[in-house]
């Protein structure tokens, strides 16, 4: 993990607790950390669609890899073009 | 250092193939098994995992309908599973470790710096006499007792310090700095003559000139006085400063006798190499020149990369053969080797004066040759000797 995304994590850890909804911090579009997953519904070079605790969150774009998994959170790069909520 | 844990841990990349990989990641991920790098193609995804993890997923996989193949096995486990069979390479990695280890107790290298008027070959001289040479035992030494011993028994020792990082002794020297010699110009004194001669000039400073240009002089005669007489007959003791030079006469004899011993080179020359490492010779080169006599010149060529001397050179041995041969001198030859023993005599022995005159006066005795030389030399003879008083 890199210094970036070390940084990252220590600040998820100081946000406060939001009710079990995901926190999703982008940088620029061409990174996204989402805490509080739920699994990985789908997952092509494409698109990534992420199940969280009461929505979907789908992210479209290029090259989209999962860089990073845990049962909680995932770290996702690639060439972001969309981002969408399926509530 | 993420990437070196799990270097360390040992891990595998694998691939899924089937319908629903996302499925099978997300049972992994559900039994706090950790994937990194999933990577999806076309129609399989690549992922790594620890090798410990992945032993238990095998279930998983067969859960979601899903198949794996190990692409390959990284990481210090694989390595070591991979050399177990062969013992010697476990021996040799152990003996090198070993060697090091032993190694790095030991001083290899040893660099003196700040060193001005002291030579670096009598510091090491020093050093090795504390016990701080190349190939002294580290644990041995005490470095602050042998800085102290070091400053107390040379006084142009100011400052010292030994400094020890890993074999390499780093010794640091500030020199002593003399006090400057204070001239005593107060103190009454006379001035004499160190020796016998003929005045040829006083330039007196301070005092009373006794003896004029000209006139002889012998040795510890009085030739400026502080002694001062005023008008009134009164007496004031002054600090009496002047150079006296004169004309003095030196002799010295020189003898040689009729038959001398030389060695002369036969012309036949042996090389011998020798590496140096950790203070052992080791030969390189064998054999040797065919006389007994021989003349041996040494030459040692460290290895020093980067400014640090290390313990390890090439020592290059030259040696002439020397022929024994008694020649038998004549009048000329033995005059030659005389006259030329009396100029070494003249350059090393009177230094300190200018020579005038030289005269030389060869003659024959019974088992030689004997040369009588004279010089006459141009020199300041003035010394100054206290005047001591009594109180009472």
């Amino acid at each position: 993990m890199s210094k970036n995304d070390s940084q990252k994590k220590h600040r998820l850890h100081e946000l406060p607790p939001m009710g079990g909804t995901p926190c999703i911090e982008f940088s620029g579009n061409r990174e996204v950390v989402i805490e509080g997953s739920k699994g990985v519904l789908e997952y092509s070079t494409g698109c990534i669609r992420v199940n969280t605790a009461g929505m979907i969150v789908t992210l479209s774009g290029r090259g989209l890899n999962l860089r990073c998994i845990s049962d909680s959170a995932l770290i996702i790069d690639g060439f972001i073009t969309d981002v969408a909520f399926t509530v | 250092m993420l990437r070196l844990l799990r270097w360390l841990r040992g891990y595998v990349r694998f691939t899924v193939s089937g319908k629903y990989p996302e499925r099978f990641i997300n049972i992994t991920l559900r039994n706090q098994l950790r994937i990194w790098d999933a990577v999806r193609r076309e129609d399989s995804l690549s992922a790594c995992m620890y090798m410990r993890d992945y032993l238990h997923i095998r279930r998983y996989a067969r859960g979601s309908g899903v198949k794996l193949r190990v692409c390959e096995r990284r990481g210090l486990p694989t390595l070591l599973q991979r050399y177990s069979d062969r013992v010697g390479l476990v021996i040799g990695a152990a003996a090198f470790g070993m060697t090091v280890f032993i190694m790095s107790l030991f001083i290899w290298t040893i660099e003196i710096t700040g060193t001005e008027s002291i030579s670096e070959s009598e510091m090491r001289a020093m050093l090795a006499e504390n016990g701080i040479y190349v190939g002294a035992f580290k644990p041995a030494v005490d470095y602050q007792s042998v800085s102290r011993a070091i400053m107390l028994d040379d006084t142009r020792v100011g400052w010292m310090a030994v400094n020890v990082t890993g074999s390499y002794a780093s010794v640091e020297i500030k020199e002593q700095t003399p006090s400057p010699e204070m001239d005593d110009v107060y103190s009454p004194c006379n001035v004499k003559a160190r020796r016998d001669g003929r005045i040829l000039r006083i330039d007196a400073e301070e005092g009373k000139t006794l003896l004029k240009e000209g006139s002889g002089v012998v040795g510890g005669q009085l030739v400026v006085s502080g002694v001062m007489e005023d008008m009134l007959g009164g007496v004031r003791l002054v600090h009496a400063k002047a150079s006296v030079i004169a004309e003095t006469d030196y002799h010295a004899d020189f003898s040689i006798p009729r038959e001398i011993v030389t060695y002369v080179p036969t012309g036949e020359i042996k090389k011998r190499y020798s590496a140096e490492l950790f203070g052992l010779k080791i030969p390189l080169t064998l054999g040797g020149v065919s006389t007994v006599d021989v003349l041996s010149d040494e030459r040692e060529e460290a290895a020093v990369p980067l400014s640090v001397q290390l313990p390890a050179g090439i020592v290059s041995r030259t040696l002439y053969a020397l022929e024994r041969e008694e020649v038998s001198l004549n009048d000329n030859s033995a005059k030659e080797l005389l006259i030329r023993e009396a100029q070494l005599y003249e350059v090393f022995s009177r230094a300190d004066c200018t020579v005038t005159k030289r005269d030389y006066r060869f003659s024959q005795t019974g088992d030689g040759y004997e040369l009588t030389a004279g010089f006459t030399c141009k020199e300041d003879v003035a010394y100054q000797e206290k005047i001591y008083m009594d109180d009472n």
